[in-house]
């Protein structure tokens, strides 16, 4: 279990985190969301001791994270880099040793992992000479190849091309099937939807929502509601005021509806005036729980939304 | 993991990686060469191993090898008599340049005789045969006018050379050694000393260092490099010096210095310690820049301390190597690599100095690292283009 406990950090007059506190499972995928700016970054450099906060503290199964806990994360900065010139198979080695491996085990899971991401024959190339993909996939296995117990991956999925991107999306599920505790930071939020249980949302340094997404999204205020009445366009709605009409196709309209709008009233009302050939009802995407924790943060306490 | 691990692996992929660089080979291939040319190709233009050789034309006079033989050896040459049956044979072999020069003296010793060069005449050879041509000549008169010849003997002994200051041997061979271990010195401070700094800028600029920094500790991230660059230096440098060994006792000797082994021990502990201070300081000072042209802007500070150490030690050393400048700079971390070596081949430096010299550099070393470490620390991780050093110390000490 990761813990980030009430992390704050300035650079200069630039507030990068504010007492930003949340936790991640082991075994379970988090994604760590937050507009450009918010403290993603600064908070995953904490966890490796790249950035020293200011105050609050990051622990690791209750215990202040050092040096040989770090020995089993893993890690893929958002601003990627490896040695140019090495040879990737050395490459993916050096790494495995520096977190502990003998160099026998090393070459062996250096093997196993540029074999398991597509590059055994790449393996004696130096990394400038693959492609920005490829350098990608090296540097994903750089943060796997000591069989780290979590793996903290900043925008994992920029830049990849959709091979990559599956790729990169297996791999992160079978590790955390493995039991692994997997955090990451992307813009993507179809992806995050389609991976994560978590999701820990970041604004202005703090955390502003932090819950599964089942959990937010039962907890958000707004449901999409799209309903078609034969015949009677949008009028049906004429001085129903707890509906917002976000677009209308036709007798088709959209709507933002809030959670405590009584349906079946509304399901009557739209019947009264003519066939009813849909109604359907549903929860926010994460985009929209995305936006609305974000732009509400002024409001908000660190968490609340939770 | 132990710390000595981490360091270990970082020092041995510096070594792995540069050291199949075709650079390092490249340069340690041309320095090798140079070396041994430039020990070979003045021995071949230059023949002076000690050996004249003297053509005599027959018939000559008895005694007249022995007498030249022996005033050869009195001033330290071997002569090589070489015997032509006519005069034409021997201009010959001299216009050949088998031999510098031919003597030719009546066998019946009744004239002085011709000593006879193609071009250029040798004076040292004149005096040399004139005075055997002479004291040959004079022994047979005198030999037959009945004076015992253990008396002509006794009368032709040259009078002793002294000095009256005995100053320590200061010659050309031993000020030619001095100077090439100031500038292998000064090569190993340069050289391997900014591979350093363009390994630092390098690891900042492509970013790794992020990645290698989540696990290394920054202190250790620039032990490792400054150990592995330098045992890529230090076998530069054996190379270099096995090389000169090689050449020289393959060729013989030809008034090279001679060098002593522990000459060569206190080279290679000097040798270590400038590139370990001066590494140090070139790499933390890497940290700063974010580009390789503000990285040789930062290093020129150590560049310039660098440069001045070399010429105190090369004008004002070689000048007076126990005077108060050497003194001085005996005990400056900075000067010390260059300067101790130096008193070491005049000979005017103790080696009770010699020890304190290396503590208070190992002392100067240790602060430098101490210090230097954290501003690497505090620099390497940021990408403002430029850092100043009070900025970096503070963003690690926070």
């Amino acid at each position: 279990m990761l813990e980030l406990i009430d992390l704050a950090k300035r650079y200069g007059p630039v507030v990068a985190l504010d007492g930003a506190t949340f936790t991640a499972a082991p075994g379970r995928i988090l994604g760590f969301l937050g507009p450009n700016g918010a403290g993603k970054t600064t908070a995953m450099r904490c966890i490796f001791g790249l950035a020293r906060p200011d105050r609050g503290e990051v622990r690791w199964d209750g215990r202040p994270v050092d040096r040989d806990t770090r020995l089993r994360f893993g890690y893929m900065p958002e601003q990627r880099g490896l040695y140019p010139r090495m040879r990737v198979g050395e490459q993916v080695s050096y790494f495995a040793q520096q977190h502990g491996l003998t160099r026998r085990d090393a070459d062996a899971a250096a093997t196993r992992w540029l074999e398991r991401l597509g590059l055994a024959d790449r393996s004696r190339a130096k990394l400038e000479e693959l492609s920005h993909g490829n350098q990608q996939r090296v540097q994903l296995a750089v943060a796997l190849v000591h069989e780290p117990e979590l793996l903290v991956l900043d925008e994992p999925f920029s830049g990849l091309d959709p091979i990559g991107t599956a790729t990169m999306s297996e791999v992160i599920r079978e590790r955390t099937a493995a039991g692994v505790g997997v955090v990451f930071s992307s813009h993507q939020l179809d992806l995050v939807e389609d991976l994560c249980e978590d999701v820990v949302i970041i604004a202005r340094g703090r955390i502003v929502a932090e819950d599964t997404i089942d959990a937010l999204r039962i907890g958000s205020g707004r449901r999409h509601l799209e309903v078609e009445v034969v015949g009677s366009g949008a009028s049906w709605l004429d001085g129903y005021t707890s509906v917002t009409v976000l677009a209308r196709d036709g007798d088709r309209v959209k709507l933002l509806v809030d959670a405590s709008v009584d349906l079946d009233g509304l399901l009557v009302r739209a019947r009264a005036a003519g066939e009813v050939i849909r109604f359907a009802y549903q929860p926010p995407r994460l985009s929209e729980l995305f936006m609305e924790a974000v732009t509400t943060t002024t409001t908000d306490t660190p968490g609340a939304a939770a | 993991m132990s710390r000595w691990r981490s360091i270990r692996l970082v020092a041995r992929r510096e070594i792995i990686e540069r050291g199949r660089s075709r650079g390092f080979v490249l340069s340690v291939a041309f320095t090798t060469l140079l070396v041994i040319a430039s020990m070979i190709v003045p021995s071949i233009l230059f023949r002076d191993d000690g050996e004249t050789m003297v053509g005599v034309v027959e018939p000559s006079p008895a005694g007249l090898v022995a007498v030249l033989e022996a005033s050869g050896t009195a001033i330290g040459r071997t002569m090589v008599i070489v015997p032509y049956p006519d005069d034409t044979s021997a201009d010959a072999a001299l216009a050949a340049g088998e031999v510098p020069l031919v003597v030719r003296v009546p066998a019946d010793l009744s004239t002085s005789g011709e000593i006879r060069f193609q071009e250029r005449v040798d004076d040292t050879l004149v005096h040399l045969v004139t005075s055997s041509v002479i004291g040959l000549r004079m022994s047979t008169l005198l030999t037959e006018s009945g004076i015992p010849p253990a008396e002509l003997v006794a009368v032709q002994e040259s009078p002793t050379v002294v000095t009256i200051v005995d100053v320590a041997e200061r010659d050309d061979s031993t000020f030619l050694l001095a100077n090439i271990g100031a500038v292998l010195i000064l090569v190993g401070v340069f050289g391997f000393g900014f591979t350093v700094l363009t390994g630092v800028v390098e690891e900042k600029q492509s970013r790794v260092v992020e990645v290698v920094l989540a696990t290394v500790r920054a202190r250790d991230l620039l032990m490792g490099k400054v150990l592995g660059i330098g045992i890529l230096g230090l076998v530069q440098l054996l190379v270099f010096v096995l090389a000169a060994l090689v050449t020289a006792s393959v060729t013989g000797e030809f008034g090279l210095p001679t060098i002593t082994p522990g000459m060569v021990i206190l080279l290679v502990i000097w040798f270590v310690l400038g590139y370990a201070l001066y590494a140090t300081a070139l790499g933390f000072l890497g940290a700063l820049a974010s580009r390789m042209e503000e990285a040789s802007n930062a290093s020129t500070p150590v560049t310039v301390i660098a440069m001045v150490s070399y010429f105190v030690a090369i004008f004002a050393v070689t000048n007076d190597p126990a005077g108060l400048v050497a003194q001085v700079a005996t005990y400056l971390p900075v000067s010390a690599p260059f300067v101790v070596p130096l008193r070491a081949a005049f000979d005017a430096i103790g080696p009770i100095e010699i020890v304190l010299s290396m503590a208070v550099t190992l002392a100067g070393i240790w602060v430098l690292f101490t210090i230097g470490a954290r501003i690497y620390a505090g620099a390497v991780l940021q990408s403002a283009s430029r850092m100043r050093i009070r900025d970096a110390w503070r963003a690690a000490g926070e």
